[in-house]
């Protein structure tokens, strides 16, 4: 009873003991944000990582793709634990945007019903899914208008143009009065959201969306065949388009810097589509197979399965990808970019970690001096307690305890604060930046415009455990030299 | 767990011998130095007896009654308490004595300063019960404790803290902490030594009154006019007992 007594007492009465509660708050505060931020931003990346290349992907480097997809396709989507598969290209382009904006891009061509399957690009579409979202969830909606909203989000997502003919046609001559091009021809695209400058405002709305719909795009690709060596006049492919949607996939570099077109659009462009020259059939290309898993399977016990499937498809045709050139199967977390930029994230993490571990190690140190103090402070007390029967080791225990009650304060009240923070970070941040012109978080250095704000509760558990460890492990010396403390040379003390 | 209350002892007068010592002897080291503060002591005290032990400042009075109240450790000899070599004793068994069969009244009090006087009167049965056990008991601990307080007249300043009180006050505390687990000896070393005259008469009525309910006192000090209210007066010089007389 005395060791509980005691320590509440020594907690509430001692105030230089408040510095060690101090510092384990501040320290367990410091590394569940950091860890909370910086692994936020991990799983973030893992997720739209994985949101968008689907689970596996068939890919070869280059530009120049691959043939024989449709039969792979048809084949891996025997398997029993393959849900979907999609052809993707992927290649650079030139945009004018509505003669305002003229820029570099990335070009995507998406089959975008079967895309839709596999990943999660549905759900980054303002118009075919965000504004139906946003009707539905609003109370304020009226109920033909969730109907509607319904609908969409029900049906497939497309690059079919939402207007009329007349309309496009109308906006286009409203443009160019002598063009004799029929507009309505013009398919359509979608855009990242950051290549037309639309911006997330701080309330969640979108700054710069006005009028994209109504927007053209002029853009231009180049054709990189098979042994290509250098780029003329007939690879350059130019096709206008409509703006029908734009896309925010929440990773930075996809919405800074690329469109999405239809697949067979962007083929035919690339001369990757199937054609006869020479009179030899060429069977048409991709550059990539992306795949989707039914729920449950297992992505690495997969890939050797497609890979086999892949192999054996370019065998029957007698093709042949070696060495550097060799089209491989990986998962999501393998696949060029991903892995890479995952590994840097996850190293960076650790250094960080280890970094702001190294400075809670202050912590104890802090903790294990002042503890010193205190019984050094309370010798006399200590000879008290031993003088009415108390023995060494209840001696010791008051003073582990001790360090225990400011390991479990001190991480309580670190993890509450760490809470508070964390879970209001972007608010803050914004504040931050209203009042001092701080700005620590740049979407273009960390890829999402938000700062991840949930904590993660192996984490949170993981450090205050070590917050109430690290604790008892200060007060561990101190409490050895009071429980061998001679009662009578404690009375003694002055 | 049951507490029983009885009166601090009820054996006044009895001849049997509770606490001896024979043939002790300690020294300490004072730098290069030893320096042999007791000889070959030799005492005994009876139940219910109130013995003063005098002698100058450093004499090893003190020390005697460190040894005596198993603070500390004899380097020969043996002391014997309930016919058990004290020595021979576990710590934890030495530790159980000291809490429940030992009651310590120091010079300077030796309260804690973040406990008030109610808590620092409960802090030997706070050391003697386990917290579930003196929650459970916490209202006969505590009646306990007020009427020892009563008794000594502190009953007014249950929730004043050390600081607050004067000299005389804390040592009835003191004394009050020592009564609580009803102690069979009753250690005093110089119990009115910081006290000025008139509160050291009142401290040593509390003594004597409660010698007189047959509490078995062993006090040290260095005050003859002290010492005489004992019933036996034992003069320790040269780190040797000497007759009262001598």
């Amino acid at each position: 009873m005395y060791k509980l007594t005691l320590i509440l007492k020594y907690l509430r009465k001692r105030r230089i003991a408040w510095i060690s509660l101090i510092a384990v708050i501040l320290c367990t505060a410091m590394v569940i944000i950091i860890l909370s931020v910086m692994g936020g931003w991990l799983k973030s990346f893992r997720e739209q990582f994985h949101g968008i290349v689907g689970d596996i992907e068939v890919s070869r480097l280059g530009l120049s793709g691959f043939p024989h997809y449709q039969e792979m396709m048809n084949e891996i989507e025997k398997l029993p634990e393959v849900k979907a598969t999609a052809p993707t290209l992927q290649t650079f382009g030139l945009v004018n945007i509505f003669n305002q904006i003229p820029d570099g891009v990335q070009v995507i061509g998406y089959d975008i019903e079967r895309i839709e399957k596999i990943t999660e690009f549905r759900k980054s579409l303002f118009e075919q899914y965000e504004l139906q979202s946003q009707r539905l969830k609003d109370p304020k909606t009226s109920q033909p208008m969730k109907d509607a909203a319904k609908s969409v989000i029900d049906r497939a997502a497309s690059f079919a143009k939402p207007f009329s003919p007349e309309l496009y046609r109308s906006i286009w001559k409203d443009a160019f009065p002598r063009s004799t091009v029929d507009a309505n021809d013009f398919p359509g695209i979608i855009v990242g959201a950051g290549v037309v400058g639309i911006e997330r405002q701080p309330d969640g709305s979108f700054k710069g969306r006005d009028g994209i719909q109504y927007a053209w795009v002029r853009l231009t690709v180049l054709s990189m065949g098979e042994g290509t060596t250098r780029i003329s006049e007939q690879n350059k492919s130019e096709r206008m388009y409509w703006i029908i949607d734009d896309s925010r996939t929440k990773l930075w570099q996809y919405d800074q810097s690329t469109v999405y077109v239809p697949f067979d659009v962007l083929q035919k462009d690339l001369g990757m589509d199937e054609r006869t020259e020479d009179g030899v059939l060429k069977p048409g290309t991709t550059h990539r197979i992306t795949i989707g898993l039914k729920p449950g399977h297992d992505v690495a016990a997969a890939v050797p399965k497609i890979q086999q499937i892949v192999n054996d498809v370019l065998k029957r045709h007698d093709v042949e990808f070696s060495g550097r050139n060799a089209l491989n199967v990986r998962g999501w977390y393998d696949t060029p970019g991903t892995k890479d930029f995952l590994a840097a994230v996850e190293k960076e993490i650790v250094l960080v970690t280890f970094l702001f571990g190294m400075v809670s190690v202050v912590a104890i140190f802090l903790i294990f001096c002042i503890f010193f103090m205190i019984v050094v402070e309370k010798t006399k007390d200590i000879g008290i307690v031993k003088a009415v029967g108390a023995t060494s080791w209840g001696v010791a225990q008051i003073f582990l305890g001790y360090g225990l009650a400011i390991g479990i304060v001190g991480g309580g009240l670190g993890l509450l604060a760490a809470y508070v923070i964390v879970s209001n970070i972007n608010t803050i941040h914004m504040k931050l930046g209203d009042w001092m012109g701080i700005s620590m978080w740049d979407a273009k250095t960390y890829a999402f415009d938000t700062i991840p704000d949930k904590l993660n509760p192996t984490h949170c558990a993981i450090i205050v455990s070590a917050a109430v460890l690290s604790s008892l492990i200060g007060a561990v010396i101190p409490a050895i030299r009071a429980a061998r403390m001679n009662p009578v040379e404690a009375l003694r003390w002055e | 767990m049951g507490i029983a209350f009885k009166a601090a002892a009820d054996t006044a007068g009895s001849t049997e011998t509770l606490l001896a010592a024979n043939g002790l002897s300690k020294s300490f080291k004072m730098g290069e130095a030893t320096v042999q503060v007791l000889k070959h002591v030799d005492l005994s005290i009876k139940r219910g007896e109130f013995i003063a032990i005098e002698g100058r400042s450093g004499s090893g009075k003190s020390t005697l009654l460190h040894l005596l109240g198993a603070l500390d450790e004899a380097e020969s000899g043996v002391i014997s308490y309930g016919g058990k070599d004290l020595a021979s004793l576990p710590s934890r068994e030495r530790c159980k004595i000291r809490n429940e069969e030992f009651g310590f009244v120091f010079q300077f009090y030796h309260l804690l300063p973040e406990l008030n006087v109610l808590e620092n009167t409960l802090l030997a049965a706070m050391v003697k019960f386990s917290w579930v056990d003196f929650r459970s008991n916490k209202p006969q601990l505590q009646t306990r404790a007020m009427e020892v307080l009563d008794s000594l007249s502190m009953g007014h300043r249950l929730t004043h803290r050390p600081s607050q009180l004067s000299g005389g006050e804390r040592q009835r505390v003191a004394i009050a902490r020592a009564l609580m687990n009803q102690p069979k000896v009753l250690f005093a070393d110089e119990p009115t030594g910081n006290l000025d005259a008139e509160t050291g008469v009142q401290i040593m009525g509390v003594l004597e009154k409660l010698h007189r309910q047959g509490q078995t006192i062993a006090m040290v000090t260095h005050d003859r006019t002290v010492a005489k209210q004992a019933d036996r007066i034992l003069v320790l010089r040269e780190g040797k007992m000497m007759p009262a007389d001598a």
